[in-house]
């Protein structure tokens, strides 16, 4: 049963730091909550937790309504069984590791052998088991981020919270301990919401990413879709790398500043101007033209050139504009070039 | 389902957390509002009569406030001004000056300093002020070499004057400064400086051009506290000002009430008058701290380069050390040197030595009592302080309920209230009240308490500031309660400042006199009254003999303090 959110509302004042987001995440699955700060994602995860009371609208853990201000439903944080991980941590300084994890199951009275046996577990899990009696000033950044997330799942919550936990660790580690996250919560079966402003992490980890934007939900959709087919240019721009061309509709066909008809998959969009979004690998660059079905072909000129090793990345100018694209090729800083599209990787985007 | 009980199950207690909370948050809001607002506003009343508090007649009268425009009060307030201002400044320069010194110099003894000044801060002024009498009075050391040993009979040196206790202040006001600018000097970003270094500026104008203006709010913030406890302050003035007719706000007060002609509205008018100076001051302070805030210096604490003394390494030394022996050993000297002497007398090798002093006030039961009391006040007292700011500065830190900006306010005004004029205001107060608690050691508490109690919300409130939000979420989250999360997660976190707020209260509650000093009763005398009576009888020997044992238990407890907290964080 999950994670149930309907029309959930929360503002400060005048300011309205969620508005109106609904969404469904099932048993077991992963998603997360993508977007610039301030977006509301971080809100949201705290209105689920409790740690925030919403203005409106409703949240169901597990099929039980633990939030909705019109029936005057609230349950407070610690009766609601969730485990979340914190940006910072807090894994408490005046505690051993052991006496942090137990403190969930202590605090609500289990009993002493049932509490160091689900201890060892949720250590285990993390591979911490051996460094239960150390403090937290004798831990690494990274194994402070272990103990926070056994603590998060010793004795079976019902959902996982995780506010951007990683954004502290160093970008190696932070690889490392996506895939042991991902791992751990596929084990435990229970529905994760995930927040972070990082892309790749949203993009490798999650079953869905939701999109959010100055309150409101942008997209939700698995990461193939947000990458591939992002329904607006807020979208499309903070999944991954992207270049815009403006286009002009004349008839049934869409046209670039300088007059060249490009080839679409004829997306339903009625109005007159549009935007077409291509990602930087999606741009094919050559040096003379060559006539090919279902590819449009425009001349450009190279502006700059950033080597990066495994390709360099080329800003081009092409009708007035600027497309960004990765080639493995050299091409000198000025130099005349053929840019190629295929059909399929141009998307067309509300103006 | 897990392991976890299901909460669903279980009825919610009797007691519920949020109502333990909750009572506990109105149950702090009133006695805060009491503690507070019933001396305020028993003077306001006060001034406002025409009669002593707790007598039947008396009428509704204006007259007290036309009174603070008559010559005599007029010229007590500009007394006390330019003795504030003068010794103010004074203090900020040598403070700022000392504080260079020892952290931006090749200064060889930083660390020794800096225990000498911190003994200095605590050493108490009323017997700083008392051994620089014996020294520079009349019938006082100086005069007696200058007569009997240079035969200058026409020299009188007199050290009851304005200049007496501007002097007397700045010994003790220094560490003051001293303290607080030198966080500001040691945390400031190192590369300011190396930067204008770099630019091509000599040590002398880094210091000028960069160094100064950075610490500027600091210096300025200091200024005024200085301003505040130099014109708020009461032993001093009293022991150097009544007997050279300099007569400053606080101890205006004190005359009124305890000699005739004795006039109560005037000294609450007068009171009041003082309370809105110093009120006035610090909000300003405030303000200042807030503007500096914004522009404040963080960043990593680099070490710069020290500047060379070289030459005037000398210099450096002896103004260090000199602020030293004026400010801290030559009076303990003198203290001693008169603990032992049976009749006073200048000259060393005429002294009549006797234990005779230390001898009687082992075996007088008075300063038994009046040490007894003492602990009592402190030990007591310190603890219900400590108990209530923490409290305090839960609700205004952390729960932030309804109205807690409200006891965050009410918790800072006794910052801007003299501790003479709380005196005066539970002087008034309890001669209305049912309670018999005039004359008690209760009033004595209260008095203090109040008068403390913003230092031990700012102590705590200060740490707990500091404490990730996210500790006390990831407990409830865990399942705690909010008041299980407050006792397992955020007691133990903020226990090092709380174990510092209890003492600092309790050496402050050692050495103050200014707020005992109206209520008072004979057999309620605490340390520091016993040692101004003596003083004041001229009983100069015993005076000194019981400074010597105060300063002892001070320097003590000092010593218990490092021994056990620890510089370093626990975790």
């Amino acid at each position: 049963m999950g994670i149930s959110i309907a029309n959930l509302v929360r503002h400060y004042g005048a300011v309205r730091a969620i508005d109106g987001v609904s969404f469904d995440i099932a048993d077991g699955e992963f998603v997360s909550l993508l977007g610039p700060s301030g977006c509301g994602k971080t809100t949201t995860l705290r209105c689920i937790a409790g740690l925030e009371d919403p203005t409106a609208g409703s949240i169901a853990l597990d099929g039980r309504i633990v939030s909705a201000p019109a029936q005057g439903v609230l349950v407070p944080t610690h009766e609601r069984q969730v485990g979340m991980v914190f940006q910072s941590y807090a894994v408490w300084p005046h505690m051993t590791v052991r006496e942090n994890v137990a403190f969930p199951l202590t605090i609500r009275g289990a009993d002493k052998a049932r509490i160091e046996q689900e201890v060892q577990k949720a250590l285990g899990r993390v591979s911490m088991g051996h460094l239960a009696d150390r403090h937290p000033s004798q831990l690494s950044g990274g194994q402070q981020q272990r103990v926070a997330l056994a603590r998060a799942i010793v004795g079976n919550p019902r959902v996982l919270l995780f506010d951007e936990p990683l954004s502290n660790l160093d970008a190696k580690l932070r690889e490392e301990m996506r895939g042991e996250i991902r791992q751990l919560q596929r084990r435990l079966g229970i529905a994760a919401v995930y927040v972070t402003h990082d892309r790749e992490e949203a993009l490798s980890m999650s079953d869905r990413v939701i999109v959010m934007n100055d309150g409101e939900i942008a997209q939700i959709g698995s990461p193939r879709e947000l990458y591939h087919r992002p329904i607006n240019r807020f979208v499309a721009d903070f999944v991954g790398k992207v270049s815009f061309l403006q286009l002009q509709r004349r008839g049934d066909a869409w046209l670039i500043a300088d007059g060249t008809t490009i080839l679409t998959r004829g997306e339903g969009i009625e109005s007159s101007t549009a935007l077409a979004a291509i990602r930087p690998e999606n741009i094919h660059l050559f040096h003379s033209m060559e006539t090919q079905e279902g590819k449009t072909q425009l001349r450009g000129r190279i502006s700059q050139a950033h080597y990066l090793g495994p390709y360099t990345e080329y800003h081009l100018e092409v009708a007035g504009e600027t497309l960004r694209c990765y080639a493995q090729e050299d091409f000198r800083i000025g130099s005349e070039v053929i840019v190629t599209i295929v059909q399929d990787h141009l998307v067309i985007l509300p103006d | 389902m897990g392991v976890v009980p299901d909460m669903q199950a279980q009825g919610r207690p009797l007691w519920s957390s949020d109502l333990v909370l909750s009572l506990l948050y109105k149950a702090t809001f009133l006695v805060v509002l009491l503690l507070v607002f019933m001396p305020l506003s028993a003077l306001i009343y006060g001034s406002l009569r025409t009669t002593a508090p707790g007598q039947p007649v008396g009428e509704w009268t204006l007259v007290n406030y036309a009174n603070l425009t008559s010559s005599g009060v007029l010229t007590t307030i500009w007394t006390t001004l330019w003795i504030g201002l003068a010794a103010s400044a004074l203090c900020v320069i040598i403070g700022t000056a000392l504080a260079l010194i020892v952290h931006r110099t090749d200064f060889r003894w930083p660390r020794t300093l800096t225990v000498l000044i911190g003994l200095a801060f605590y050493f108490p002024s009323f017997i700083v002020a008392m051994a620089w009498i014996i020294i520079g009075a009349p019938g006082g050391i100086i005069n007696a070499i200058l007569r009997d040993g240079l035969g200058l009979e026409w020299i009188e040196f007199d050290i009851y004057n304005p200049w007496g206790i501007i002097y007397i202040t700045i010994l003790h006001q220094v560490p003051f400064v001293y303290l607080t600018i030198r966080g500001p000097i040691i945390h400031m970003d190192a590369t300011y400086e190396e930067a204008a270094r770099t630019a091509g500026a000599t040590p002398a104008k880094v210091m000028r051009r960069i160094t100064l203006p950075l610490l500027g709010y600091s210096i300025a913030s200091s200024f005024i506290l200085v301003f505040v406890l130099s014109i708020e302050q009461f032993a001093v003035p009293a022991l150097i000002g009544i007997p050279g007719q300099v007569t400053m706000l606080a101890t205006q007060l004190y005359l009124l009430v305890r000699f005739s002609p004795v006039d109560y509205g005037l000294a609450a008018a007068i009171g009041l008058a003082l309370s809105a100076i110093t009120g006035a001051a610090i909000w300003a302070q405030r303000r200042i701290t807030q503007a500096g805030r914004l522009t404040t210096v963080t960043g990593k604490a680099g070490r710069v380069t020290p500047i060379k003394l070289g030459k005037w390494r000398w210099a450096a030394n002896f103004f260090c050390f000199g602020f030293i022996a004026l400010a801290l050993l030559l009076p303990m000297a003198i203290l001693l040197y008169t603990s032992v002497l049976r009749w006073f007398t200048a000259n060393p090798f005429n002294g009549i030595y006797t234990w005779r002093n230390y001898i009687f006030m082992w075996e007088s039961a008075s300063t038994w009592s009046s040490f007894w009391n003492t602990l009592l006040v402190s030990g007591i007292g310190a603890a219900i302080g400590v108990a209530l700011g923490l409290l305090c500065s839960y609700f205004t830190v952390r729960l932030k309920p309804a109205g807690h900006s409200v006891l965050d306010f009410i918790t800072v005004l006794p910052f801007g209230v003299p501790g003479i004029v709380i005196g005066l205001g539970l002087l008034w107060a309890y001669a209305y009240l049912p309670i018999p608690l005039y004359g008690t050691l209760a009033v004595i508490i209260i008095a203090f308490v109040t008068r403390f109690l913003p230092y031990a919300v700012e102590t705590v409130g200060g740490q707990m500031v500091q404490i990730d939000r996210s500790l006390e979420e990831a407990a409830w989250v865990a399942g705690a309660t909010r008041l299980s999360a407050a006792r397992r997660i955020m007691l133990p976190l903020v226990a090092p400042s709380v174990q510092g707020a209890y003492f600092l209260l309790f050496m402050a509650f050692f050495r103050e006199i200014s707020a005992a000093i109206l209520l008072y009763a004979a057999d309620t005398k605490i340390i520091s009254v016993s040692i101004w009576a003596f003083f004041e009888q001229a009983n100069w020997g015993q005076a000194s003999a019981l400074s010597v044992a105060a300063t002892l238990i001070i320097f003590m407890s000092l010593l218990v303090i490092g021994w056990l907290v620890p510089a370093g964080r626990r975790f």
